[in-house]
């Protein structure tokens, strides 16, 4: 599979990022420095900086959303986050956002360390393997793919990377990092602010707000 | 619109300083305009050529039946729009088609300057083309755009002058030139300084070296194309199969070179070459526009140019096969202007055509320029 498909269908993978939208712009402080990976048409990185006037740049490998980004006046780079963050010093930015990405990037464990290296705080959304749905289908149906947010057939589709809330939880304790701050995604629109005992099964999808253990 | 234009010449009688210290008694400027300034005089786009490249940039001479070099990007409804912008281009200093330059008369001796020309710099093209739009009425540059040298000439200008620019676009190019870029060079300087007919550079009177540049350019097409291109377009296909005469050009691919380097020897002057190439390999922009000793350029004294630069925007194109200006060099001038808080962002064409694909692959990359303009407050 080309990693070129992958984000080009990021925005609409999903069929509601714009969930997640208030909750970043909630946790980012006004003015800051902000990279957003796989930053899609540019919706997110335009509402931060209206709202938060934060110096944003967006990196993206489809050629029609940089020109739909660019378009919008927003900064924008084209390259593949599995392989170009390496370009950017320490410490370049306040916030990196990976939302409704992680899914489709090859080298996750990498691309969290790299986020976290030019970045003081990480931003993440994953889309939870462990919900209760996903789990049914394949119990019932012995269905991988065609699960809430992934509809394509597993061959052709953008999301590479199956994980659990507990899982990803569980990377980010063994990487040392910290988490600051989560909200988890309930059916009927509702948000957890606090982890709940059946989150991993209940949550469709679970925000993280990051930063590595060493800092203060 | 009236789609024929005609290159008009700028005569400068006054000196012009150039970053050797030297200076010029007389200068022309060759110079094509596209579009109408508007009242605001907020329009105006600088476009810059590369090597070769010259004033004539878009539309047709009259009786012509090929348009300007960049046609396909300039004009009304494309990339650069000439129903919204006023578009100007000039031939570079040192250049041979129309702009003073090595084959001009020296006013000292009466004679065409060759090698007594002073050695000339990216800044000084840029100088000249500041008295150009002093000329035109034009204070301010809506954006300042060029491929390959012309992207250094963009860069340059903004660099030195960013309160006279909003923004700028480098397409295909580098903030400087790496080894390799330069040993390409120097075998094309080689070539045309070792025909004899070079004979120091006074062939004006006499044949001019026209096998070394032709071979100069031959090495050059070679760098514009990709490999997988260059194979698919000729392969090993035999124009002549039965041609008798041995080393004579049998090959599609020498037959191309041939044609490449035979044509060019026709429009250019061998002593512009070895200038021009020469301004190129020593061009770097950060150790330009951080030296102390800079004469030219605003705020050069406090170093007031960086913030003037700050919040300005940049647009940066590579294409994926351009081995001669790779990507990786686009991003080393991504990095450098980020690093100078300039808004800028980057796209990666992917293509088959190398470094010709600025020239090219217009469909994309006016997609991503009318895009970027457009956007321009």
């Amino acid at each position: 599979m080309s990693y070129g498909s992958i984000s080009m269908n990021t925005t609409t993978m999903y069929k509601i990022p714009a969930q997640n939208y208030p909750i970043i712009q909630q946790w980012i402080s006004p003015g800051s420095r902000v990279l957003d990976l796989g930053c899609g048409d540019g919706t997110l990185l335009n509402a931060l900086a209206e709202e938060k006037q934060v110096e944003g740049i967006g990196v993206e490998i489809s050629q029609d959303m940089i020109v739909q980004c660019i378009q919008k006046g927003i900064c924008v780079y084209q390259a593949d986050i599995d392989k170009d963050l390496s370009e950017w010093k320490d410490g370049s930015f306040d916030y990196v956002i990976l939302n409704a990405t992680l899914q489709a990037i090859s080298k996750p464990y990498r691309v969290i360390e790299e986020m976290l290296r030019v970045g003081r705080y990480a931003i993440i959304s994953v889309s939870n393997f462990g919900y209760l749905r996903n789990r049914v289908r394949i119990l019932a149906q012995g269905r991988v793919c065609s699960h809430t947010r992934m509809s394509s057939s597993w061959y052709d589709s953008p999301v590479i990377r199956f994980v659990s809330l507990k899982e990803f939880e569980t990377s980010l304790a063994q990487m040392k990092i910290d988490v600051m701050d989560a909200r988890f995604f309930l059916p009927l629109d509702k948000v957890m602010h606090r982890k709940w005992p059946l989150y991993n099964l209940l949550a469709r999808e679970g925000i993280f707000k990051l930063r590595k253990d060493d800092q203060q | 619109m009236n789609r024929i234009v005609k290159t008009q010449i700028l005569e400068v009688n006054r000196p012009f300083l150039m970053e050797s210290g030297d200076r010029l008694e007389h200068l022309d400027i060759a110079y094509e305009t596209y579009g109408n300034l508007n009242a605001a005089k907020d329009n105006a786009i600088l476009i810059e050529h590369a090597l070769s490249g010259d004033a004539h940039a878009a539309f047709f001479h009259e009786g012509d039946k090929k348009p300007g070099w960049w046609d396909a990007m300039i004009g009304p409804g494309k990339g650069f729009d000439t129903e919204r912008y006023f578009i100007i281009c000039s031939n570079v200093l040192a250049g041979c088609s129309g702009t003073t330059g090595p084959a001009s008369i020296n006013p000292a001796t009466g004679k065409p300057y060759a090698l007594l020309f002073p050695p000339i710099t990216m800044r000084d093209m840029v100088e000249t083309q500041r008295v150009l739009l002093s000329h035109l009425g034009i204070e301010r540059l809506k954006c300042i755009a060029g491929g390959s040298m012309g992207g250094m000439q963009a860069m340059q200008f903004f660099c030195d002058y960013p309160s006279q620019v909003q923004s700028f676009i480098s397409i295909a190019s580098s903030m400087k030139h790496s080894a390799q870029q330069i040993a390409f060079n120097e075998v094309g300087r080689r070539a045309v300084m070792a025909d004899p007919r070079w004979n120091g550079g006074n062939y004006y009177e006499l044949v001019p070296p026209e096998g070394g540049l032709s071979v100069a350019r031959m090495i050059g097409h070679i760098t514009y194309l990709s490999e997988k291109m260059m194979q698919e377009k000729f392969g090993r296909i035999k124009k002549d199969k039965d041609a008798k005469a041995i080393f004579r050009p049998s090959f599609e691919v020498e037959h191309y070179l041939d044609y490449q380097g035979i044509s060019f020897v026709k429009r250019f002057d061998a002593n512009s070459y070895l200038y021009i190439t020469n301004a190129i390999d020593n061009f770097d922009l950060m150790a330009s526009i951080s030296s102390k000793e800079r004469l030219r350029g605003e705020g050069r004294e406090r170093g007031r140019h960086y913030d003037r630069m700050k919040t300005k925007r940049g647009l940066v194109i590579s294409f994926s096969s351009d081995w001669l200006y790779p990507p990786s060099q686009a991003k080393e001038i991504v990095q450098l202007f980020t690093g100078l808080n300039v808004r800028v962002s980057y796209a990666q064409i992917a293509t088959e055509h190398g470094h010709d694909a600025f020239l090219t692959d217009y469909v994309k990359e006016s997609d991503i320029i009318r895009s970027f303009l457009s956007s321009l407050s």
